[in-house]
């Protein structure tokens, strides 16, 4: 009877360890985990989130001790406007200077950025932080016009050659009421061909005559219309264009003599966030010039920071000085957004087939 | 004595009760939910002081804009029913009537083939066909047939294309069981008393598969106007229709209480459509309702 209980009892604990054992492998990756703090961000997908996810992310978690969690799948904001204010589903949002203005304006970031808690701040060019920025601009691309070089079209200085005739059928642009390239592009025209940026009505007029353009809704469509020749001459941001160096296509990026609209890649921290603290870091962590380097050169973006050093081929094209920075015109998303309701109704009959 | 009969409807209730709940969780509570955001200023999860408001379809109404995309998804809708109609019920027809079993096979596999690969890349596949430099538009120019390529898509016909395509086969499964179940031999009795062919499909068959059309076409069509991906890929951003301008609405203006007001409208003028389709269909099958 001994020996049965025995037997009995050994193999009832040999099954309990076993469980146990397993289920603690199973587990214990997420206990470890679970006493790590956890910082919510938004961020892209592309070459963007590749060299986030497997460079630049893991050194952050290293250095402070904690976990990124990404969220790369758009529209990031009306999640955010969906989440509880008091515990937000984002500590850290990065998205482009107009939805950061309507996030601010719906409370749903911070307008500003600390300067004593993000001190990397004190090293940004001017427009970075601008009263045109809601947060702090890590990042910028130069909207421009894009075109086709093996079409013979010859050489284009202004924004105003989009309106001749000759590019009827391969002229391109964006679909404005949710594209920041077609927003943007909307003001350029206001300043084009009337008193300034807020001259809808010259703005209207000359979308008006910009028929037929193709419209796309993001600009990797808007590349591959340049790609296969369906777009000939489009506006478009300076990093969907050089990100093709070096791969023999006949499409470059010209910079308009009335200057280029700025695409400002924005970080701003949530007023509910929990991890404050670690916001912040994360903030001073992207404008790093080693991290703004590493970015710049894998995306083609602008940095902010002044103190980068970029390598010759990024630095004779991308905005690193203070007088390249010069060209780039800042764009008044807080009247913009004011406006949007009557601008979208607008332009969406403006471009209605 | 044997159970009453009450008892035995309370168990097969019973029976029905989770496919009642899951009915009400996902259908009854969103849509009441959109009901409610419609009239209200904002989000009263995440918005304190909110209030209720009709300023969402007073908008809708001052703005002619508004009516025109509702019509334009409704046109799109109906063209798109009326086409797989077209095109469905024979194919229905023959499928329910064919003899061999591998005929009927290879017809079911014809009609489900393009089932198994995704609306998106459909809809690309399309646009591989139809745009400027396009596999019909490169042929044709090659050809020296036209001079510039033709506007094949970014229209509503390129919309209509993709969207026939795709809902074709849910047109023809609806309509074989339908047609599938009618007595051949009252065609055949109808034949025997002097009618024609044609005649025996007009009076016979065509009636008594008025339910499958019904269902079918009702599908179809609440697809088709709920269809967002090929109305945006095909339309090239150039034909608004009311799903688009409800995500353009949460996506990018960020007014979910607009959005889900156009969202009722669609629910509202789609069930006014059911009925006035269903009614039209009983009176010309001479019942008057469709059971």
């Amino acid at each position: 009877m001994t020996s049965a209980s025995r037997a009995h009892l050994t193999r009832r604990r040999l099954l309990a360890a076993g469980a146990s054992l397993g289920l603690g492998a199973v587990a214990a990756p997420y206990v470890a985990r679970a006493e790590e703090p956890v910082l919510n961000i938004t961020g892209w997908g592309g070459k963007w989130g590749d060299v986030m996810s497997t460079e630049i992310g893991p050194a952050f978690e290293k250095e402070f001790k904690c976990k990124l969690r990404t969220d790369t799948a758009l529209p990031f904001l009306p999640k955010l406007q969906a989440s509880s204010r008091a515990a937000p589903i984002y500590d850290v949002l990065h998205t482009n200077s107009n939805e950061q203005w309507a996030a601010a304006e719906m409370g749903l970031v911070e307008p500003k950025v600390d300067p004593k808690l993000v001190p990397n701040i004190a090293d940004v060019y001017p427009y970075a932080a601008s009263d045109k920025i809601v947060g702090i601009s890590i990042f910028t691309s130069a909207i421009g016009l894009g075109m086709r070089t093996d079409k013979g079209y010859g050489p284009i200085t202004s924004w105003k050659e989009l309106w001749d005739a000759k590019y009827n059928g391969v002229r391109g642009g964006y679909v404005i009421p949710v594209n920041s390239l077609g927003q943007a592009f909307v003001m350029m025209c206001g300043t084009l061909f009337g008193k300034g940026q807020t001259d809808l009505d010259a703005a209207y007029a000359a979308l008006e005559k910009l028929k037929p353009i193709k419209l796309v809704d993001f600009t990797g469509a808007m590349e591959k219309l340049f790609l296969s020749g369906e777009v000939g001459l489009g506006v478009i941001h300076d990093s969907g264009i050089y990100r093709y160096d070096g791969q023999n296509q006949p499409i470059d990026f010209v910079t308009p003599s009335e200057g280029v609209l700025s695409l400002e890649q924005v970080l701003t921290i949530t007023p509910g966030s929990k991890m404050k603290e670690l916001a912040n870091a994360y903030l001073n962590y992207m404008l790093r010039p080693e991290v703004q380097k590493r970015l710049a050169e894998t995306v083609w973006y602008s940095p902010a920071n002044k103190k980068v050093k970029l390598e010759a081929k990024y630095d004779a094209k991308l905005l690193t000085t203070p007088e390249k920075v010069s060209k780039l015109i800042q764009v008044d998303w807080k009247w913009y957004n004011a406006q949007k309701d009557a601008i979208d109704s607008r332009i969406n009959r403006i471009f209605r087939a | 004595m044997g159970r009453p009969v009450g008892s035995h409807i309370n168990g097969l209730a019973l029976l029905i009760l989770p496919s009642a709940l899951l009915f009400a969780l996902f259908f009854f509570l969103p849509i009441g939910l959109m009901a409610v955001m419609s009239l209200l200023t904002g989000n009263p999860v995440v918005v304190p002081h909110i209030a209720f408001t009709t300023k969402h379809y007073q908008r809708l109404a001052d703005d002619s804009y508004y009516l025109e995309v509702i019509w334009t998804t409704i046109r799109i809708g109906l063209w798109t029913t009326l086409i797989a109609l077209l095109i469905g019920y024979p194919l229905a027809h023959w499928m329910a009537r064919i003899k061999s079993r591998a005929g009927h096979a290879l017809l079911l596999m014809a009609v489900l083939a393009p089932m198994l690969t995704g609306i998106v890349v459909r809809t690309f596949a399309w646009m591989t066909l139809l745009s400027d430099k396009g596999v019909i538009n490169q042929i044709l120019l090659s050809l020296g047939l036209i001079e510039k390529p033709l506007q094949l898509m970014y229209n509503e016909t390129g919309i209509i294309i993709g969207l026939v395509h795709i809902y074709v086969p849910f047109m023809v499964l609806t309509l074989t069981g339908v047609i599938g179940r009618i007595d051949e031999r009252l065609e055949q009795a109808a034949e025997n008393l002097g009618a024609s062919p044609l005649r025996a499909f007009f009076e016979v068959t065509l009636p008594l598969s008025l339910p499958g059309i019904l269902a079918g076409s009702l599908l179809v069509f609440a697809l088709a106007i709920s269809a967002y991906v090929t109305p945006i890929l095909l339309g090239g951003f150039q034909i608004m229709t009311l799903p688009i301008l409800i995500y353009q609405q949460i996506s990018a203006n960020f007014n979910i209480g607009f959005a889900a007001a156009l969202g009722m409208v669609l629910l509202v003028i789609s069930f006014m459509l059911v009925v006035a389709y269903n009614h039209m269909l009983g009176l010309v099958s001479g019942q008057r309702e469709l059971q």
